[in-house]
This record gives C-alpha cells, sequence and structure tokens, in this order.
C-alpha cells in the first residue's frame, strides 16, 4: 500500500487492538514483575473503546486526522492512568500531523510515527535510559526517518521502526526505571523488560503487519 | 590501655583462654597489649588465641554488608573476567556515592602504582573523587598523563584539573596535552596530531602502564552534555547508533563495542583500541542510573579493574542476567519478589469490570447529603453543599482502592469534588474537567492529589482544558512519605495518608472563603508540615487479577512501604508494634519541625486489614514519645483513612501545627468519611 485512506487507518487500529487483545496475558505478566499487573488489561481496554468508537465512524468522510482524534480522545478516556495521556497526545499530535489530508503516504506516514513519539516525551518527560515505553517510541521514530530518508519505501520504513523498537525495548532490561511507579523499585526491575516498552513494539508491529 | 599485669579478673579465673580472647575481641587489644595485660608473653598470647580460635571460643565475624559487598565482587570478577574488583559496601546513605567511590579508588590506586610507572587518567566527578581522597604519599618517578585534551567547561573536573590534582599527593609529574579535546574538523586533529610536542606526549600515553577512568552514561542527565566535549546534534547522531557509554569521551554500545560518530574523527584523545592496549585500566563508577553503561564497559572488557558500589554490582549482574549472589539474611536492603504466587484471593466483588460504577452507586445511595455524581460524568463526584460563589473550588482524585480516599473527603468544608479513577490508576482528564466545573466558583480551582506520574500528567491535562474554559487551576502535589525519596528530594516524595491533613487545611481555607492564593498557601503548608511513614505485613491484591501484588515472607514486614505496594526502605523480621511505631517516628521525628511546647495533630491509619485495636496500640505508643519529646498532641485520628485495597499494616501521619493551621485544622467540615467541629 502506497496512500492509505482513513479506511486504512482504522484498520490498522483494528489490528493493534486484535495484537494487544493476543498479547495481553504477556504485557499483564512483564507488569506484574514491575507494576501492578494490568498493562495487557489497560491496553487493552484502551484500544477496545478505540476500535467501539471508529467503528461509529463514516470512513467516507471521515479524514486521517479524525480517525487519529477519535483514537486520541477514546483512549485517554477509557484509560487514564499514565498511558492514557501519553498515547491520548500521541494519537493526537499524529492526527496534527496530518491535517489537511485525505490520505497518507510514506512520508504522511513518518511524520506521524515521529509525532507520536515526539508527543509523548513531550507530555511523560521521560527520556532515553529510563526504562519507560520511550526507550521503544524514540528509537522507532529515529529509525523510521533514517529509512525514509535512505529511501525506503513504507514497509521498509515501518519495519525499520519495529526493527529499533524491539532493540530497545530488549536494552530496558538493563535499565533501572527513573520514571513512574516502577521507578520506586530500583534494581529489582533488572532483568525484566519494561511493559510499556513491549507494547509498543507490538503495536509498531501490528502497525507495520496492516499498512506496510 | 591498661600498663602492666593485673590480678585475673573474677569472671576469668578458670578461663585464661576466654580472658584473652576477651580482650582480643571486645577489648580490641594487640596481643603485645594483650601480653601485659595478662603478664605472659606475646609468644603465650599468640598460643591461647590460636586455641582459643579452635574450640569456638573466639570466632572471626565479616560485617554482614562487608561481606555481600564481596560475593558481588567476586561474582563480577569472575563473569566479566576482570583482574580485580572491589566493591564498597552498603552504607546508610548518609554519604555521597561519589565520594565513597573515590575513597575506595584512591585506595586501590595507591596500591598498584610502582614506581617508575606512567598513570593515564581520565576525567570527570568520580575520577576527581579520586584526586581529592588521595593521601599524600609520593610514587618516585610516577608520571600522570592527560587522556583527552581539554574542554571548555565550566566544572572543576575538567582533564587538566583531574590530572594535576592527582599528580600533586603523589608528588608525579604531570603531563597535560597540549591540545584541545575536540577540533573543528578532521584536518585539524591530523595536523594537531603532527606536531611534535604532541607526537611525544601521545607516545608516552601509548605506553601507560596503567589508567584510570570513570563511565559516563549517555543518559540526558549525564556529564556527557555538559562537558562542552559535544553538541546535541552529534550527540543525536550517537543515539540513533545506540550509544550507551562513554569511557574518556570514546562511545560504546550496549555491549561495549566501539561506536564511531563523527565527534571520533575530530577528538584528540586515546582511542577505544588504543586504551585497551594498556595492560591495567581501572574503571570506577556506580550510581542506578550508571548500570547499562557500566555494563556495557564490562561487556567489551574495556576495564581489568572495577570498582564500584554493592547496589550498582548487584544491578550489573541482575541487569546482565546473572544467576542471584548469595546474600546475607538479614540484609539492609529489601529483596521483594513482585508477582509472586499465583493465589486466588477472596474478594466480596461482582465482575470486576463494574467495581467502579459499583461502588460509585453505593456510596452516593449511601450518602445523599454529601455527595452527588456529576450528570454525564459519573466518575465525577460533587459535594452536595460545597461550591458555591466567590468560593476556590478544591478538586481531590486519584485511583481508586484507597477508600474513603479521596471519595470520603468531599463534604462542605473539605473537598468540593473527587475525580475517581480505576483501581490504583488516575483518573483521565474528562472527569477532572468536570469536578473543575462543577467546583468552580469563579474564585478559582484548586487541585490537590498525591505525586504520582499517571495523576499529574492527566491533571495537567485537565487543567490545560480548564484554562480553555476560563477557569484558573492551581496544583499542590502532596509528598509526604518521608520513606519514598530523601530529604533533599522532597518533590519526589509520594502523597499517602497524610492527604487527610494537607486536604483539611486546604479545605477549610477554601470554605472560609480565602482567594486561591492563599488557599494555595495554606495547601502548601499543611503539605511541608505533614509526615508520613508506613509499615506492611501483607500484600493486596487488585479485584481483576486476584492475585497478590507482591511477596511478603511469612514473619517479615516492610517498613515505608508505599499504598500501591512500592518498596520501602527496609525489609524486616516482624517486630513488636512499640519498635515498629519507634522505627517509623525516628524517621518522622527527623525532619519534624516541632519543638518541646509545640503541638501537632497525629493520625494513625490502617492499609485496610489492619484493625483499630492494633491502631491504637501504636497511637499509645506515639503519644508516650511525643510526650517524652515535650510536644503536645491537639487531636488525634484512628482508623481507615487511605487504604491499599485489603493490604495490613499501617501508617503514622504527623502534622505540626502553628496557629494557623490549627484553626483550618478545627474548621467544621461534613463529609461521608469524616466530620469536625
Amino acid at each position: 500500500m502506497t496512500e492509505l485512506s482513513a479506511a486504512d487507518l482504522v484498520g490498522m487500529f483494528n489490528a493493534i487492538a486484535a495484537a494487544i487483545e493476543a498479547d495481553r496475558d504477556r504485557l499483564s505478566e512483564l507488569d506484574g514483575v514491575i507494576g501492578d499487573a494490568d498493562h495487557g488489561v489497560t491496553m487493552g481496554i484502551g484500544f477496545g473503546a478505540v476500535n467501539e468508537a471508529l467503528a461509529g465512524l463514516d470512513p467516507a468522510s471521515a479524514d486521517p486526522t479524525a480517525v487519529f482524534n477519535t483514537a486520541a480522545k477514546t483512549f485517554l478516556n477509557a484509560v487514564g492512568a499514565s498511558t492514557g495521556p501519553l498515547y491520548g497526545t500521541a494519537f493526537m499530535r499524529a492526527g496534527a500531523a496530518l491535517k489537511g489530508r485525505r490520505t497518507v503516504d510514506r512520508d504522511g506516514m513518518v511524520a506521524a510515527v515521529v509525532a507520536m513519539a515526539k508527543g509523548m516525551q513531550d507530555r511523560g518527560k521521560a527520556e532515553r535510559g529510563d526504562k519507560t515505553m520511550m526507550d521503544a517510541w524514540l528509537p522507532a521514530a529515529e529509525a523510521i526517518e533514517a529509512a525514509a530518508a535512505a529511501g525506503a519505501p513504507l514497509a521498509g520504513c515501518l519495519q525499520a521502526a519495529v526493527a529499533a523498537a524491539a532493540e530497545g525495548a530488549e536494552a530496558t532490561k538493563t535499565m533501572i526505571a527513573s520514571k513512574g511507579r516502577a521507578s520506586r523499585l530500583g534494581e529489582r526491575a533488572l532483568g525484566h523488560m519494561d511493559p510499556g516498552a513491549a507494547s509498543a513494539v507490538v503495536i509498531l508491529q501490528a502497525m507495520a503487519a496492516s499498512v506496510g | 590501655m591498661r600498663e602492666r599485669a593485673e590480678a585475673i579478673p573474677l569472671q576469668f579465673r578458670d578461663d585464661l583462654l576466654l580472658w584473652a580472647g576477651w580482650l582480643y575481641v571486645h577489648d580490641g587489644l594487640t596481643q603485645n597489649d594483650i601480653a601485659k595485660v595478662m603478664g605472659i608473653s606475646r609468644a603465650t598470647v599468640n598460643g591461647y588465641l590460636a586455641e582459643a580460635r579452635t574450640r569456638g571460643i573466639v570466632s572471626l565475624n565479616i560485617e554482614p554488608s562487608r561481606l555481600g559487598a564481596l560475593g558481588i565482587a567476586q561474582a563480577l570478577k569472575q563473569r566479566f573476567r576482570l583482574a580485580e574488583c572491589i566493591v564498597v559496601p552498603e552504607d546508610d546513605g548518609s554519604r555521597p556515592l561519589v565520594k565513597r567511590l573515590g575513597e575506595a579508588g584512591a585506595g586501590v590506586l595507591r596500591s598498584l602504582l610502582r614506581p617508575g610507572d606512567t598513570l593515564g587518567v581520565a576525567w570527570g566527578r568520580t575520577v576527581m573523587a579520586i584526586a581529592d581522597s588521595m593521601s599524600h604519599v609520593a610514587i618516585p618517578d610516577l608520571s600522570v598523563i592527560q587522556v583527552t585534551g581539554g574542554t571548555t567547561a565550566t566544572f572543576d573536573f575538567a582533564p587538566e584539573r583531574c590530572a594535576s590534582r592527582l599528580a600533586e599527593p603523589l608528588g608525579a609529574r604531570c603531563i597535560s596535552l597540549t591540545a584541545p579535546a575536540v577540533v573543528s574538523s578532521a584536518a585539524a586533529r591530523d595536523m594537531l596530531m603532527a606536531e611534535p610536542i604532541l607526537r611525544e606526549q601521545f607516545d608516552l600515553l601509548r605506553r601507560a602502564d596503567k589508567i584510570l577512568f570513570g563511565i559516563c552514561s549517555t543518559r540526558p542527565d549525564s556529564l556527557i552534555y555538559t562537558s562542552g566535549l559535544i553538541g546535541q546534534a552529534a550527540m543525536t547522531q550517537y543515539h540513533a547508533l545506540r550509544a550507551t557509554a562513554v569511557v574518556a569521551g570514546r562511545f560504546m554500545d550496549d555491549h561495549g563495542r566501539p561506536v564511531q560518530g563523527e565527534l571520533d574523527a575530530r577528538m584528540i584523545g586515546l582511542s577505544l583500541e588504543e586504551i585497551g592496549r594498556i595492560k591495567t585500566r581501572i574503571a570506577v563508577a556506580g550510581g542506578p542510573d550508571k548500570v547499562p553503561a557500566v555494563l556495557a564497559c564490562l561487556r567489551g572488557g574495556h576495564a581489568t579493574i572495577l570498582v564500584t558500589d554493592a547496589a550498582t554490582g548487584r544491578s550489573v549482574l541482575k541487569a546482565d542476567e546473572a544467576p542471584e549472589v548469595s546474600e546475607p539474611q538479614r540484609s539492609s536492603r529489601k529483596i521483594q519478589d513482585m508477582g509472586g504466587k499465583v493465589v486466588r484471593t477472596k474478594k466480596l466483588i461482582n465482575d470486576p469490570k463494574n467495581i467502579i460504577e459499583e461502588m460509585l452507586e453505593g456510596v452516593v445511595g449511601a450518602h445523599p447529603r454529601h455527595l452527588r455524581q456529576v450528570t454525564g460524568s459519573p466518575r465525577s463526584v460533587v459535594a452536595v453543599d460545597g461550591p458555591r460563589p466567590g468560593k476556590v473550588g478544591l478538586v481531590i482524585g486519584g485511583g481508586s482502592g484507597h477508600e474513603p480516599t479521596f471519595l470520603g473527603f468531599v463534604g462542605r468544608g473539605l473537598a468540593d469534588a473527587c475525580a475517581v479513577g480505576n483501581v490504583f490508576a488516575s483518573p483521565p482528564p474528562d472527569p477532572i474537567l468536570e469536578c473543575a466545573k462543577a467546583a468552580s466558583g469563579g474564585a478559582g480551582v484548586l487541585f490537590m492529589y498525591g505525586n504520582y506520574t499517571g495523576d499529574v500528567m492527566n491533571f495537567d491535562m485537565a487543567a490545560e482544558m480548564a484554562a480553555m474554559d476560563d477557569i484558573e487551576v492551581r496544583t499542590v502535589l502532596t509528598t509526604d512519605d518521608v520513606a519514598s525519596a530523601p530529604a533533599d528530594q522532597k518533590g519526589k516524595r509520594r502523597g499517602v495518608a497524610g492527604n487527610f491533613f494537607i486536604f483539611k487545611i486546604a479545605g477549610a481555607a477554601c470554605d472560609r472563603m480565602w482567594s486561591l492564593e492563599d488557599c494555595e498557601r495554606a495547601a502548601r503548608k499543611a503539605n511541608a508540615s505533614t509526615f508520613t511513614m508506613g509499615v506492611a505485613l501483607s500484600p493486596c491484591s487488585l479485584p481483576h487479577t486476584l492475585r497478590h501484588n507482591f511477596e511478603i515472607g511469612e514473619n517479615d514486614m516492610e517498613i515505608g512501604m508505599g499504598i500501591h505496594g512500592e518498596p520501602g526502605i527496609a525489609r524486616e523480621p516482624l517486630r513488636s508494634a512499640d519498635e515498629v511505631t519507634d522505627e517509623i517516628l525516628e524517621r518522622i521525628f527527623a525532619e519534624l519541625p516541632s519543638r518541646k511546647g509545640d503541638k501537632v495533630a497525629v493520625l494513625v491509619n490502617s492499609l485496610g486489614s489492619t484493625p483499630l485495636m492494633e491502631l491504637y496500640v501504636i497511637s499509645r505508643r506515639v503519644h508516650q514519645r511525643l510526650a517524652r519529646k515535650g510536644i503536645g498532641v491537639h487531636a488525634t485520628w484512628v482508623g481507615n483513612y487511605c487504604t491499599s485495597l485489603e493490604m495490613a499494616g499501617a501508617s503514622i501521619s504527623i502534622l505540626a501545627l502553628d496557629d494557623e493551621l490549627t484553626e483550618l485544622l478545627d474548621h467544621p467540615c461534613d463529609c461521608a468519611s469524616f466530620r469536625a467541629g
């Protein structure tokens, strides 16, 4: 696919929801090590609600921005906690990055992913090395930009983002959290992947599989 | 010291071995001194002590924390094939880590340096700390040489200063590289490197016998950013290349493989490869933020000798997924298993998905005089007769599972509205915004809640949205939990049971129609005057998981545990109520500003399943201790105020009072769970 319609983006969110649902128990288990074991459940609730809300959207009249904005508002209000504002802001920024477009091409998608990572960082103020989802999202954003600059097609760009996110998530095993509730755990969380970084990989994989 | 032989003390009359052992172990005398005291020869003393050891009268005990450090050092040494590893034992945290590392590093360096050695020295805070701790011992023909060129940095541990400061106490010749660390182009670097004087210095540097360096992380708060060595653009490039650690200005990835960036061609200093050819490579580094960097350095084999601290060492091993290092049973640090045993806890619930809605239905049904839900926003609960024109609105909120916090504190004279989140999860911005609208009387709104990341983000978003509706919002975070961060990082502390006092005082200020400025000031003062610490005896479980959030040993307790099960300060065998109360009070007293003759308010709070009987026993001890200090108790509350589902345990909060706070505390209020005046 080279030009994504609003309907394609709705399909992408459906794919994310399905992937999160399939991985729900693994994500909750990861969270059980360093949090209160509900990350999979929480993400499931959030994307489940997004799915329902997007089903009510008319793909003929909706544009990509409307899809992302609906996802943002729905996810935020269904979740709260700390993932709510982070993904809520991310989707809102992606919507803003696509403003005025009827369809999304490769550069649009790259801009959307980069805007998502930037939005999350602005909201959560987490930095690389804090053992958060940013350890997956920041490398993903860098990789997708680099791949686009090197002339890769959309699929290749998203694949590069997935690979970088996966590597970043793996590296969280060596980190001590300094943000969020996990930061109270100190060294206990070592050797364990951050659940937020793990779900970021799941989301990017689903995006790549669905629209790449 | 006793001068001459004495008569044999009574208790040792029949046992000279015990006497010798006593003098040696208990009185700490040397064998010579013992000989004098006992009136026997030194050789006999030696014999006595040897005999005492074999018969088990004297045994050598190693202090557990040192033993632990030793175990970690050995594990690191084996795993990363180090020639030596020195691990600084854990202390009580009162001395800065960098200073302790500096002392250890100085000791190691001192024992390694030989006459005629050339020592390469990198730079940084830790290297400077080593130089500061170095004793004055001249080593003949020692040369100390900078590993990189100089920088423009303004801090006092720049390359030149590190080298010269270290050279001085050692009486060494100090060789400063006559060049900057980074020049503007590769051509400029090549030109400089070709200069005879620099070539000579580098020849000497490459032949160094030993090199000393710290390990820098690539985290945004790391020294590399303020070093003046590297700009933001170059840093972004190194990040993209997955740089994890920096040694002597050279970057490496998480496996210690060199990362070549734009900077390398312009740097005047040894490369990682050149450093690797120096036989003895001493790395000194520690701190939680440095774990990935230290691990990268060790994986890459860049150090042959590591000096670190116990926590970092243990973390590095754990991050590398090494088998657990066996440690003494009663360690001062907690080892806590999270998400441990699969238990199915018993709860009286229906579908966990509906638990919050069902609880709210129950709350408003039980307290119709106090509370109502906002139409169209059921997770926003408002005081029936709280908000009114001209009054600052007080909005509180947070995750559920802490009842009666926060719902129970909504009512006239206290909070005007409360946003209700899922279990242990912040509410989203919308219900918070609806609360702000409902609470607003045109004089502004105060947001107050515990200092947790999720709450801060959601409430901040709601505040931005409220501003668009022309509602002025001020935020005061509660940070009363003294166990959650050291005193110099109060801003990082969590808000726990002390919320009760802090909200009460803010609510009274609002009810008295004070201005937004004054309400905020009173709220901040209350927060600054409230100190809480808790102890947990058993875990809680979430309705939708029905398994324990963490595990505590059958006979253990966790001092300082948070209300979601965040680990505390120490895990210890359970002791008596008085002993536990005393331990908690010592931490609180260390920060309590009250003096003899002052007054305080006391809250003894159950974390959920600890009964009133036990809370009153604790309260009694708190009163005893305060009385002994001459501090009066103005009022005491005992019961369930801020719970953590069914966690067993209790917390003690103390509010230091002045006239203003006393008046506000006594101001009447009428809530579902609490009434005053």
